[in-house]
């Protein structure tokens, strides 16, 4: 191969290679993502123009999951149906205590306390509020609550979070955004 | 000694070098979905008041309490507008009500967002509004009430909701 540096008419280099003379020939033919043996020697394997849109691909792909993805993971019930209320908030959480209310039992931060048929219909839940009581720090708590739970079971434990003496309630949904 | 050499190289075989980035960036997609959920998590401040606090003063504008009552498939807003001069020591009020009927069997919260924002264009400087849910409301048409209450963030309506 011969190239010349046309300003200068200097010769630069006379290098012939393989890899040169069959990207060359690459131009000339049909474009194909895997060049094969019948090509020449050198040019087995990938073609840098099908790699080129994988890296794009690739890029793409890893910047809807940075978008799209969260690392704050919802914690769930051991056991049964759990969904949580879709909300269009984007407030990010802020951590506390993590009461889990589905539509079995009630969970203070993983661990179960009780279940609503042993709970009594009115009134404060006592096992949350002793568990409350002697929590601490517990100026914030975040209530994460399965869509279907009605709401005279929700105030409930709002209320009795409230007696307990937790200033600061932060209820979680699944943002609507998100996959 | 010289860094630079005058003649030209062989031009380099760029395949190796896309490949390893292509490497990473595979490496780092199974990282991210492995350490990652598709959930997204939104959370809706709900302040408490503490034992023994006085309530809010009135508000000073034209609306004066804005209260959204919720059933599990229909709605209403009620809202009290000031008949007088606002700025007199006692101020007359109007109770209006705009019903939200049920639309195919759920809340219809398109007709909501037009109700609430019926509320807001009246006096926007009201900030709060109540959500009284009934016992059987679930609690996505809690967090979806609030939300159209709420508005969107960068027009919001009533930012300020309290759920009784």
């Amino acid at each position: 191969m011969s190239v010349t540096d046309e300003p200068t008419g200097r010769r630069a280099a006379t290098v012939p290679t393989a890899a040169g003379s069959g990207a060359r020939r690459a131009h000339g033919r049909r474009r194909r993502l895997f060049s094969g043996g019948s090509a020449g020697a050198g040019t087995v394997g990938l073609d840098v123009g099908a790699l080129a849109p994988m890296v794009d691909m690739m890029t793409l792909l890893l910047v809807f999951l940075l978008r799209t993805y969260s690392t704050d993971l919802a914690p769930a019930p051991p056991s049964g149906p759990f969904e949580l209320a879709g909300t269009a908030s984007e407030d990010a959480r802020k951590g506390g205590i993590e009461i889990l209310v589905s539509a079995e039992a009630i969970y203070v931060n993983g661990q179960r306390l009780a279940a609503w048929q042993y709970v009594g219909d009115e009134g404060r839940i006592e096992p949350l509020y002793d568990m409350l009581l002697q929590a601490r720090p517990k100026a914030r708590a975040e209530v994460h609550a399965d869509a279907t739970v009605p709401w005279r079971r929700l105030s409930r434990v709002l209320a009795t979070a409230q007696a307990a003496g937790v200033q600061q309630i932060g209820l979680v949904g699944a943002h609507a955004g998100a996959m | 000694m010289r860094l630079f050499r005058d003649e030209a190289l062989e031009e380099a075989d760029v395949r190796p070098t896309l490949l390893g980035v292509v490497t990473l960036l595979f490496l780092l997609l199974f990282f991210l979905m492995s350490t990652t959920s598709g959930q997204r998590l939104g959370v809706v401040d709900l302040r408490l008041a503490a034992p023994g606090q006085a309530p809010p003063l009135p508000h000073s504008g034209l609306v004066k309490a804005v209260r959204v009552a919720l059933a599990p498939t229909h709605a209403a807003v009620e809202f009290e507008v000031a008949t007088t001069d606002i700025s007199a020591a006692s101020t007359a009020r109007e109770l209006r009500r705009i019903e939200i009927p049920a639309h195919q069997g759920a809340l219809d919260l398109a007709a909501l967002t037009t109700a609430i924002d019926t509320v807001h264009r009246i006096d926007p400087s009201q900030t709060q509004a109540e959500i009284l849910p009934e016992a059987e409301v679930a609690t996505a048409t809690v967090l979806a009430a609030v939300d159209v209450v709420r508005g969107p963030a960068d027009a919001p309506f009533f930012p300020k909701v309290s759920l009784r």
